[in-house]
């Protein structure tokens, strides 16, 4: 039986690595991401769930970590913009593609479309530039006008996995 | 952001929830909470406790009824699942075509149809096209279970048949026949952005029924519309004549992205548009 | 295939890494979330704060209650503008009176004046708890009545949001050159347009504002973390107020999340980090929300024309025009009245005619304060001349084209020189225009407009064009306040040569995404002949270590020429030094001397060679026994651009230094039957002069365009009649995402400025071209249905199916008259 509670234990795991906490049932995923973990790079632009600067993947799928609690995540694979070159440090061809073709200005949107765009590319390894348009319709960019970030995601898909 | 102190519990069953959301003063279901977690943030509503129905893996599927003659869909299945669903590609595919284009791919990894209809916003997109396709809404409490139709379930902005300590458990959408055709439409602020004005319609052997959204707290039939059409004539004049005056018979709100008389003038638009979208894929 | 095509135009003379589009050195850290924004900072202990704010848009405020809050465990302390009113002096005004009346205090003290204005500081535990201790803080409100239209600012009847103005007005004055008179007698037609309006907007970046501010007690300082953008101008506006020096004021910033002007104007939080450090005695961590930051940051600047008169000639000459602009500079004056001089950069826009005048009017109003936006002021000029040429053509049956290539400032008369005595260094228009025509495809318009019209749908072209003026004169204050001492402008690199050869350059701009490390690293690398990824720049602004100067930061595009001037000044003195040293050591002449692949030789002679490394030993840590005293290879430059004070009389004067140009231009598809449209089409055509790094230049191309579309089509500041603001959040404040944008071509020419060391000119702002081109483009489209005449610069399709359904009045709008 599952009884109401105001603060639970969640295990989840981030980035290959398990981690358990006790953590408020208020708190959203976000905030234990960047307050809690120190896994700054995950990012806040808005405070309803439009910008997508928040964007992780659970279980496999992009999702906004800023309309998720914490322990709904409990007994998943949460993967962060801090996951995406490991310890190895060698950055994946979309982190690449994105230096290449100016994906990015500020920077700040940036992890959140990494995040979307990575998710796209292990479901449809070589999409086309619509399907781009439509997996990143989530995450706002005020810098570049989505035009390279489009045609860097693009791009990682041709030169290969993702 | 920052959400007021709340009580969680995470039942293992569909009658735990239900004794869960019956036992709390203030308790409500959690679904995918992309909408009830902005709601939160805002402070708008903070529920006492929360009944989150994550684990309810009996609420995540789509099937069909034992006589084939509807879609079952889970209060918990997403728009995603939708959208990759080879039975609603089969039986209904308006409901993967629309479910595509709510919100974002985000959005949709999470939202669940069950929590769209519930929330019931003016602007959401399964109110008016359930009501077109006349679903219908299972509702589980401690005293068991009853359906509506998708017109008696709306009530208003997050209200709903489904009162204190129950539970929406499943949809049911006819499965389609030959002959038949759907279509949704509308304006929207953006590429695939909030609907300022929506009209779904369903082309049958029966005739038509046509729903338009954003004009009202709840889904709007097209009552008058759907009668002059009754003869089945889908010919662009007909379809035109037969929405005259449907701007009229509304009462839409003004607010910054339309004045009441510019949806009056939308409702017309889409409407025809979704009737003559609908006629056309009847006829295959 | 993708949307972005960029025309490549012949290659100038290079050197080895300036003109290429080297790979940015910040890229590396922000894929991998290893940036370090505002609100990444912590410290022991911080304290989270979070504003109780004003849910009216005008009232007196009553009692204020904090003892609930207080109360709650875990709440640190709280702020009130009681408090502020004695800690502090009221910040600066940069107006004269009337303007210079207001009294502005980081925290509302007496009125508040706009929802969303800061009331209450309170500082918690968690953030959580800073939010839920806020909610318990009581506050009585006396509501006024409020002023939201700045048309009816100066009614009798009209609120008065200042007392101490008495008045709304914040500055008025007269601006006019040439000879009016004789302009409209010369004229064979005049066009009247009786009212015009440019909409409220910002660019609304990603990251909000933000600060994490610790006060050391011991030495009275506070290191203030923050995304400032311009800190040179918040220590000037937070020094005064706090009644300290400025070098109690240590202003840090590092990645910053965007700015576009919108984070300039965010010292009275400052102030209220600062306040709450010393009284708590612990570090204040801030970050705004989005919807406040919506409700309350840096607005950019509404603005109507009235009583627009256009003189023109019958073969299409304009001669020139008179118009009474009334700007809206919301609730306070946080960097206004700077608005009402800033538009005269362009006052001509960029054609010929020698005769202008212009009455300015600013009204306070109760909506949020405005300051910069990425175009600042220019951009509602630009919209205006650009408006004026479409309308006199659509009214007059001119080509728009054609009148416009007619009247431009042609590129032989270069440098030319405007009635007000601003000096345009340098362009092509006509060849710009060509080329964003010939990419949306001019001359096959009439054909793809009777296709269009075939499927039911009216199609228009539009133009657009821009100028950013860069490197600011901010001598230019003083024609709106003559008291003020500021002129000129500056800026300040530091390179040097460290102990083991490391080039290492400090810069004291703010960038928020421009690739400052990147451009400066390439500048570096030619003069003292190095690998670009062997430049070091520091990361981020900081007063305290690096060089700066009182107008540091980034902001209206000027860095390639203040911030790219330090760093080649300070490079070039660098490799003087090193040549000098090397001349030392092998005993010869520094002209001998060549600097190349990281050594310092001798020409002609490869096997004299030292490594740079050699050198940076002798100096820091192998220098006894050196005949004279060998340089200290630590070069600090200031770069200031030779301008003298403008003529307060006539107003005429150099405004700013350099102006890059954009054409944009874009065809448009409507659908008649509910006013929906899509931009079908579009390119942008860039010259700034020489560039740096086209990659980067073509990036905020881009992102200049990506504003202008927002602006034109979904984004707006509308408030209703109490002064909410309806749209405080991206629901309803739509900006456009991946699928709104259409495909987009860009291209480029580069006429190098005469006036700058490298030939760049500042840009990045882009002034809007593609609200210009968009507004031209339906007015263009909705000719073949009633011809309406397009007077608003945000037009969503309820105000595009108005103008269908009714075109009589805004063509009511317009009147021709010959003379």
């Amino acid at each position: 039986m599952s009884e109401p509670t105001t603060s639970r234990t969640v295990t989840v795991t981030i980035n290959g690595t398990m981690v358990e906490r006790e953590v408020a049932t208020s708190k959203l995923l976000v905030h234990f991401l960047r307050d809690d973990l120190d896994l700054t790079g995950t990012h806040i632009g808005c405070d309803t769930g439009n910008c997508g600067a928040c964007t992780v993947q659970v279980g496999g799928e992009a999702v906004k970590s800023c309309m998720m609690l914490a322990v709904q995540a409990d007994g998943l694979d949460v993967t962060t913009v801090e996951g995406l070159a490991g310890d190895s440090g060698v950055l994946t061809p979309l982190q690449r593609s994105f230096g290449e073709h100016h994906a990015l200005q500020c920077g700040y949107c940036t992890p959140g479309m990494l995040m979307s765009a990575t998710a796209l590319l292990e479901h449809t390894p070589h999409p086309t530039e619509d399907e781009v348009k439509v997996a990143l319709q989530g995450n706002i960019c005020r810098c570049t006008g989505y035009w390279n970030i489009v045609e860097a995601v693009v791009a990682a898909g041709k030169s290969g996995s993702a | 952001m920052l959400l007021r102190e709340v009580e969680y519990a995470r039942p293992a069953s569909i009658d735990e929830a239900i004794r869960l959301l019956a036992e709390h003063d203030g308790a409500r279901a959690l679904a995918g909470g992309q909408t009830l977690v902005n709601v939160m943030k805002a402070r708008a509503a903070s529920p006492d406790v929360l009944v989150d129905l994550a684990d309810l893996a009996e609420l995540r599927t789509i099937s069909f009824s034992a006589d084939q003659s509807a879609l079952e869909i889970g209060a918990m299945v997403t728009s995603s699942q939708i959208v990759g669903s080879s039975e609603v590609e089969v039986a209904r595919p308006i409901l993967a075509e629309v479910a595509s284009t709510i919100a974002d791919l985000q959005v949709r990894n999470r939202g669940t149809i069950g929590g769209n209809i519930c929330v019931n916003d003016p602007t959401n997109h399964f109110p008016p096209l359930l009501v077109a396709l006349g679903a219908s809404m299972t509702i589980q409490g401690r005293d068991g279970e009853r359906t509506v139709s998708a017109e008696e379930f709306f009530l208003g902005v997050y209200f709903t048949a489904v009162g204190e300590g129950e539970l929406l458990t499943r949809i049911s959408v006819p499965t389609r026949s030959a002959g038949t055709g759907d279509a949704m439409t509308g304006i929207t602020l953006g590429a695939h952005g909030t609907y300022i004005v929506s009209a779904a319609a369903s082309v049958g052997s029966v005739g038509v029924r046509i729903a338009i959204g954003c004009v009202s707290s709840v889904p709007e039939r097209a009552t008058a519309m759907e009668q002059q059409l009754v003869g089945g004539d889908y010919s662009d004049a007909a379809v035109k004549a037969a929405a005259a005056g449907l701007g009229a018979s509304l009462d839409p709100p003004s607010d910054v992205h339309a004045a009441a008389d510019y949806r009056r003038h939308l409702a017309e638009v889409s409407a025809v548009r979704a009737v003559l979208q609908a006629a056309e894929r009847a006829r295959g | 295939m993708t949307t972005v095509e960029t025309t490549k135009t012949a290659a100038l003379e290079k050197g080895t890494a300036k003109g290429q589009s080297v790979p940015r050195k910040e890229d590396r850290r922000l894929v991998e979330g290893q940036g370090t924004f505002v609100d990444d900072i912590k410290r022991h202990g911080m304290g989270y704060l979070h504003f109780v704010r004003s849910p009216y848009a005008h009232a007196k405020l009553g009692s204020i209650d904090v003892s609930a809050a207080l109360e709650l465990p875990g709440v640190y302390g709280t702020l009130t503008g009681d408090e502020v009113a004695i800690l502090t002096d009221p910040f600066f005004q940069i107006a004269a009176p009337p303007g210079a009346a207001v009294k502005d205090y980081a925290l509302a003290v007496g009125k508040v004046r706009y929802v969303g204005e800061p009331v209450v500081a309170v500082v918690a535990e968690t953030r959580e708890l800073a939010r839920d201790a806020a909610e318990l803080v009581e506050v009585n409100y006396e509501p006024l009545p409020v002023l939201v239209d700045a048309r009816k600012g100066q009614d009798a009847d009209a609120p008065i949001l200042h007392e101490d103005c008495e008045g709304n007005v914040s500055y008025s004055g007269v601006w006019e050159w040439g000879d009016l008179d004789a302009a409209f007698a010369e004229a064979d037609h005049v066009v009247k347009i009786s009212e015009l309006h440019f909409d409220r907007f910002n660019s609304t970046p990603l990251e909000t504002n933000g600060a994490l501010v610790e006060f050391n007690r011991g030495t009275g300082q506070w290191t203030i973390h923050t995304n400032n953008q311009f800190p040179g101008f918040a220590a000037i506006m937070m020094g005064p107020a706090m009644r300290v020096g400025l070098d109690k004021l240590r202003i840090v910033t590092q990645d910053i999340g965007g700015g576009f002007g919108n984070k300039i104007t965010s010292h009275p939080q400052l102030v209220v980090c600062c306040l709450l450090a010393r009284k708590l005695k612990r570090a204040i961590q801030w970050t705004e929300w989005r919807t406040d930051f919506h409700q309350s940051m840096s607005h950019g600047n509404e603005r109507w024309f009235h009583d627009t008169e256009v003189a023109v000639k019958a073969d299409g000459t304009l001669l020139g025009f008179r118009t009474k602009a009334l700007d809206d500079a919301g609730a306070y004056l946080r960097y206004e009245p700077l608005g009402g001089v800033i538009w005269a950069q362009v006052a001509p826009g960029l054609y010929r005619w020698r005769n202008i005048r212009l009455e300015f009017t600013q009204v306070m109003t109760n909506k949020a304060p405005v300051s910069p936006n990425r175009g600042y002021s220019r951009m509602q000029h630009l919209w205006l001349t650009e408006r004026i040429i479409d309308i006199v053509a659509h009214e007059l049956g001119f080509d728009p084209v054609e009148i416009r290539k007619k009247n431009y400032v042609q590129p032989e008369q270069m440098p030319y020189e405007t009635p007000n005595g601003c000096v345009y260094d340098s362009g092509d228009y006509p060849r710009a225009l060509d080329i964003a025509l010939d990419l949306v495809g001019y001359s096959g318009l009439e054909e793809r407009r009777a296709e269009a019209a075939s499927r039911g749908k009216l199609l228009g072209l539009g133009i657009g064009l821009t100028l950013d003026s860069g490197t600011n004169n901010f001598g230019q204050s003083q024609l709106i306040n003559p008291d003020l001492q500021f002129s000129g402008n500056n800026e300040v690199a530091t390179v040097k040569l460290d102990i083991f050869g490391e080039v290492v350059v400090t810069l004291g701009t703010t960038p928020q995404g421009q690739g400052h490390e990147t451009t400066a690293s390439q500048v570096v690398a030619d003069i003292i002949g190095c690998d670009v990824d062997t430049v070091h720049v520091r990361v981020g602004h900081d007063s305290y270590w690096n060089s700066h100067a009182g107008f540091s930061g980034t902001y209206a595009s000027q860095f390639a020429v203040t911030g790219l001037g330090a760093v080649k000044g300070a490079s070039d003195m660098l490799a003087v030094e090193m040549k000098k040293l090397a001349s030392m050591v092998f005993q010869c002449s520094p002209d001998d001397i060549e600097l190349a692949d990281g050594f310092a030789r001798i020409k002609g002679n490869p096997e004299a060679a030292l490594p740079f490394m050699a050198l940076g030993a002798i100096v820091n840590a192998n220098n006894a026994g050196f005949p004279e005293d060998p340089p200290t290879l630590n070069c600090r430059f200031v770069y200031r651009p030779p301008f003298d004070v403008p003529d307060k009389e006539t107003k005429k004067g150099q405004l700013t230094l350099t102006y890059a140009t954009q054409i944009h231009a874009c065809i448009v598809e409507v659908d008649p039957e509910t006013g929906v449209y899509e931009i079908v089409d579009y390119a942008a055509v860039d010259d700034c002069g020489t560039r740096i790094n086209p990659q980067i230049v073509e990036g905020q191309v881009m992102g200049a365009t990506a504003h202008a579309i927002g602006a034109a089509m979904w984004e707006t500041f509308a408030y209703d009649e109490d002064g909410n603001l309806l749209t405080p959040n991206f629901y309803d404040y739509h900006v456009p995402h991946a699928m709104d944008m259409p495909p987009l071509k860009t291209g480029s020419i580069e006429s190098p400025s005469p006036f700058t060391s490298l030939g760049t000119k500042g840009m990045g702002e882009g002034g809007g071209g593609g609200i210009h081109c968009v507004c031209a483009a339906l007015q263009d489209a909705l000719r073949a249905s009633g011809g309406a005449i397009v007077y608003d610069s945000h037009n969503p399709y309820h105000r595009v199916w108005e103008m269908l359904q009714d075109p009589g009045p805004s063509r009511a709008n317009v009147e021709v008259s010959a003379t």
